[in-house]
């Protein structure tokens, strides 16, 4: 007996990718909306995979946990307090902030080693450790919201969840990202 | 059961493997900042689907870590390198995907393109995006075969450890794809 069916995995997949694809073009507008910002600072685009990238990681795997979780039963699909869910965020929450202090230092290097003043590095860095600080908490949000809503339709969370909630992280990402940094700027 | 969440075992095993990820990433970013000319100049409707093409690789892989996953701890793959039927439905759906899916994201981009004004070379912009998502797409399932089996066979968590790498590594891939194909292409 054949475990997969092609036609199966194909049919399924494909519409979710296409939601997903439309979502992050979202993502891809609000970027050349903004070629001005981009031009006056190109590290603009050095940190888009990683404020990206390490927003859905984090969310995919928020996701993940709530998701096992939900099947196991220890944690009920409301936004009441409930202990596994307050552990289960403040985790993100605090491995979040690692890993973005450590990024964001690394741009203030990158900035550094690139010529611009200690002043105008500390800044950017900021900028980038704020803007990627809002990014994740609005991503969290709406992957604690899309676990609950996939739990109680019956949706399979690996195929839902997890590339939507990438989908709307590219787009806070990107929009936080080039907010924090019109502030800096002024571009 | 029990079922404690021990907070400082996510955070110190979801780092580890989170800073790697973003050292990945910088490198990602690194060839994006070098693609500023072709980005805003060049081809300027090219970064509207740079997000989703990046996007679109960790789906299809996630999706299909998670099936081998599964696959693997159920017993219906074995982990050998050796092409049972499973192994080639997973491979072909998630080749075939990478296909028809970046070719729809192609089209979109060159559809926004042209709505919001911007000069659109619009062969240029399908080869990229079709090539980028297969040629990516090859190296990605090969990668996470391999991947799969290893930490099935060391006991890593595929959630939290083998979904995070593999979508990172295709950041990174599919920049790179893009990056070589955009050089081609003019």
């Amino acid at each position: 007996m054949a475990v997969y069916s092609l036609r199966r995995i194909l049919w399924e997949s494909y519409p979710v990718l296409v939601v997903c694809a439309v979502i992050s073009l979202g993502a891809g507008l609000v970027l050349s909306s903004q070629t001005e910002s981009i031009n006056a600072l190109p590290m603009i685009l050095m940190m888009v995979p990683p404020i990206n990238g390490i927003n859905n990681n984090v969310c995919s795997i928020l996701g993940a946990r709530l998701a096992s979780a939900l099947h196991m039963g220890m944690i009920e699909p409301s936004f009441k307090r409930q202990k596994v869910l307050k552990g289960n965020t403040n985790a993100t929450w605090l491995m979040s902030v690692g890993v973005f202090w450590f990024t964001s230092a690394i741009f203030f290097a990158i900035a550094l080693i690139s010529g611009r003043g200690v002043g105008q590095s500390i800044v950017l860095m900021f900028a980038f450790f704020v803007a990627s600080m809002v990014a994740i908490a609005v991503t969290m949000l709406c992957t604690i919201g899309l676990a609950f809503v996939s739990f109680l339709k019956g949706l399979d969370p690996d195929n839902v969840v997890i590339p939507i909630v990438t989908s709307i992280g590219d787009i806070m990402g990107v929009t936080c990202l080039l907010i924090a940094i019109k502030i800096v700027i002024g571009v | 059961m029990v079922y404690k969440v021990n907070v400082r075992a996510i955070v110190i095993q979801g780092l580890s493997i989170l800073v790697l990820c973003a050292l990945i990433e910088l490198a990602a970013g690194n060839v994006m900042e070098r693609m500023k000319e072709s980005l805003t100049v060049t081809l300027p409707a090219l970064i509207v689907m740079i997000p989703p093409l990046l996007d679109l690789r960790g789906n299809i892989n996630g999706a299909l870590a998670s099936r081998l996953g599964t696959a693997l701890h159920t017993g219906v793959i074995e982990p050998r390198l050796s092409m049972s039927a499973e192994l080639k439905v997973n491979l072909a759906s998630s080749l075939i995907l990478s296909f028809l899916a970046s070719a729809t994201i192609g089209i979109l981009s060159v559809g926004i393109g042209a709505l919001i004004g911007k000069t659109v070379h619009i062969t240029a912009l399908l080869v990229i995006a079709i090539s980028a998502g297969v040629i990516s797409g090859i190296i990605l399932a090969a990668l996470t075969v391999l991947v799969s089996i290893v930490s099935y066979k060391r006991g890593w968590d595929p959630d939290n450890v083998t979904a995070p790498l593999m979508a990172t590594i295709g950041d990174l891939i599919t920049m790179v794809s893009i990056f070589l194909i955009a050089i081609l292409a003019g």
